[in-house]
């Protein structure tokens, strides 16, 4: 056995010193090419994205829509232009602040809803706290589909939150009377995400030395205390990683605001965006493509700047 | 005045299935004023628990816990003017030493920042961490943590310490150093100390008195040497003292004690002490068993080597009954330790003298002594004052 693996060890010298295609090198080729061919693969349709969304709409049709537009230094390949994305930016900013409105005041309020709540569930000890918790879980169970008739009925007759809002809307230059539509869905959104954000929280609190805890009751600190000066500090790798979860979710959210949002300036940017660049006269695709790289755009800033956090969070 | 009472202290767990398990039963201990009490006990005999309870971490189920003549039991722990130090020091990891120390005081006194930031730069001087103020609890090593929890408690300066197996988590030579220096520090702050452990090295180097608590009731209460020499019953004679104490079960049978492979004439004095119980145990400490050239008394016994343990200063010697070695596994086996110069063999047959001034006697049912060894005058009378 031993004699079989010192030849086979000889044998990979040898190929390596005879040639670069030989048997070890060989493998090697064909493992870059199939990472090569994955990579493009996957790549292609941003790409493909990108590059029609610098092109003229006037030349796109005809091209390859993966290539560059470089007339008139090529023929036939279309004509490069930023004016797409001036379009896009321009038709998609009034969902695009509706959806800032919307996101940042939903994202930090389920964050710290769910860790409030997950503290007082895991490290504060109460009767009957376990039956609390199992509503939580169930609700992250509760399906989309079921929620829509419910939901409309209960912003639009229930809770009168347009005539409530009225008044503030008069009283307020900033606000719209329309924002009222933002306001339910951050409700909404909120309500939705708690769950998820609560067990994400609660997975980690769990893991806070009850040691540590008791050592700051003995030191004086009250249970809102405790949270504010231990465990909030403690917890903002997991802050990260909720403020990711749910800034994507809600950023890309079309179901709800559909169904509170309806139609009408509280539009946010999913909205809008399955209208841009539709007419009778054909599809825009270079300010479609624009469009959507640019409400994509928000998410991706989230990423790279809580990244590295986030991925602390994770290994927590 | 910060004198502790443990008044019938109870602690019931109500278990998931609804049945109970009483941890801690019927406690009563007085620990007086700047004294170092030591509760020591195996795992699980309650001990932790009723540390807890006195800090108020856990509600106590009967019985009343008393500092300084007031009541505790419905206190909330910051209310107790009590500070604890923790097995794993739990120490806040996002704060610095500094804001680690500052904490309790910020959250239960009135103080203006100024006179905090001089009271823990005080206690850091004196717990000789001035200089780690500014760092992490996870840039410091074990034996700093510790320091930085101390401090924590002794900034405060509360009525009473209370200590969870501190020295545990460190390695043994750092351990008998934070020994002494928690003594010095408890001697020099004069403030009444409840220390749990389950070591008995450090419960008999460490206390003014010790605890010991077997399953959750209060076995005795006695200064070091009462407990090494007077002790009440065959569980803290077996607890206290390291290698523990040699038992035998043995009947008493008119004025002799007959064991497995043995027989022990007692004296009349020593006989009267058992009265009519028959079934005893016989206890006597390895350092009282000596080797002895030839057998020339009726408590000297022929017996072979099983095992040396070489510890330097001295062997531990393990012999059984009997003058020929077997490869049987013995049916009872006792300790003598010797000096470390003296050479035994494994194996050899040798003559063990167990003198009848060393030897405890004990009710085999209930584990009560019957019959405490003599002791000279002056160690006796040491043994009184401590």
């Amino acid at each position: 056995m031993s004699q079989q693996v010192a030849t086979e060890g000889t044998t990979d010298e040898t190929d390596r010193e005879t040639g670069l295609l030989g048997g070890y090198g060989l493998r090697r080729v064909v493992l870059y090419a199939i990472l090569l061919a994955m990579g493009v693969f996957y790549l292609v349709p941003i790409e493909t994205g990108v590059m029609t969304a610098f092109t003229d709409p006037a030349s796109y049709t005809g091209r390859a829509p993966f290539l560059p537009p470089l007339e008139p230094l090529v023929a036939n390949s279309g004509e490069f232009s930023i004016q797409p994305w001036q379009n896009a930016v321009s038709g998609l900013s009034q969902g695009l602040l509706n959806s800032m409105i919307l996101v940042i005041p939903a994202t930090v309020l389920s964050g710290l809803l769910g860790s409030m709540a997950a503290y007082g569930l895991t490290n504060v000890h109460w009767r009957g706290q376990l039956a609390i918790y199992m509503l939580f879980v169930a609700g992250i169970f509760i399906p989309y589909q079921a929620v829509l008739v419910p939901l409309t009925q209960f912003w639009y007759n229930v809770v009168p939150l347009r005539t409530m809002f009225e008044p503030v809307g008069m009283a307020l230059p900033i606000i719209e009377p329309y924002h009222w539509k933002l306001v339910a869905l951050i409700v909404t959104h909120v309500a939705y995400g708690l769950p998820i954000c609560t067990l994400l929280f609660r997975a980690h609190y769990k893991k806070l030395s009850d040691e540590m805890l008791e050592a700051a009751r003995l030191d004086g600190a009250s249970v809102t205390r405790i949270y504010r000066r231990i465990v909030l500090p403690l917890s903002i790798p997991m802050f990260a990683v909720v403020f990711i979860y749910q800034f994507t979710q809600i950023w890309n959210d079309l179901l709800f605001a559909l169904t509170i949002v309806q139609f009408g300036d509280a539009a946010v940017v999913t909205q809008e965006l399955v209208g841009i660049g539709v007419s009778q006269s054909g599809t825009n695709f270079p300010l479609r493509m624009a469009a959507a790289l640019v409400a994509a755009l928000p998410t991706l800033v989230v990423y790279v700047f809580f990244g590295d956090k986030f991925a602390r969070g994770v290994a927590a | 005045m910060a004198e502790l009472t443990l008044d019938a202290v109870t602690k019931v767990f109500q278990e998931g299935d609804g049945s109970e398990v009483v941890a801690v039963d019927d406690v009563n201990i007085d620990i007086g004023d700047g004294e170092f009490l030591v509760l020591v006990g195996p795992s699980g005999c309650g001990k932790s628990t009723t540390l807890r309870m006195i800090a108020g971490l856990e509600t106590i189920s009967s019985g009343e816990i008393r500092l300084g003549g007031s009541r505790l039991n419905e206190k909330q722990p910051a209310e107790r003017d009590i500070a604890m130090v923790f097995q794993s020091y739990a120490l806040y990891p996002h704060m610095t030493v500094r804001q680690n120390m500052s904490f309790g005081l910020e959250e239960s006194t009135d103080l203006d920042d100024d006179t905090i930031r001089e009271t823990v730069t005080d206690a850091a001087t004196t717990m000789g961490i001035e200089n780690l103020l500014d760092r992490k609890p996870g840039e410091l090593s074990g034996g700093q943590q510790q320091r930085v929890a101390l401090g924590r408690a002794i900034v405060r300066d509360p009525e009473v310490f209370l200590m969870d197996e501190p020295l545990s988590n460190l390695d043994a030579k750092l351990r008998a150093g934070m020994r002494t220096e928690i003594q010095r520090l408890q001697e020099d702050l004069d403030v009444t100390t409840v220390y749990v452990t389950h070591d008995q090295t450090e419960a008999m180097t460490m206390g003014d008195r010790i605890a010991v608590l077997d399953d959750g009731e209060l076995m005795q209460v006695g200064s070091p040497l009462e407990l090494y020499h007077r002790p009440a019953n065959q569980f803290v004679a077996g607890f206290i003292g390291d290698p523990s104490m040699n038992f035998f079960d043995v009947s008493h049978e008119g004025g002799t004690l007959v064991g497995d492979g043995f027989e022990y004439p007692l004296s009349s004095d020593v006989a009267s002490d058992l009265g009519e119980t028959t079934d005893c145990v016989l206890g006597v400490r390895p350092e009282d068993v000596s080797l002895v050239e030839s057998a020339t008394d009726a408590h000297d016994f022929r017996t072979t080597v099983e095992v040396v343990e070489p510890m330097g200063n001295e062997n531990n010697v393990y012999l059984s009954f009997g003058d020929e070695p077997s490869d049987e596994e013995p049916d009872q086996r006792f300790v003598a330790t010797v000096g470390g110069l003296r050479r035994v063999e494994r194996d050899s047959t040798v003559v063990a003298r167990i003198p009848e001034d060393s030897v405890h006697l004990f009710d085999a049912a209930t584990g009560d002594a019957l019959h405490n060894r003599v002791l000279e005058e002056d160690v006796e009378t040491q043994a009184t004052i401590n």
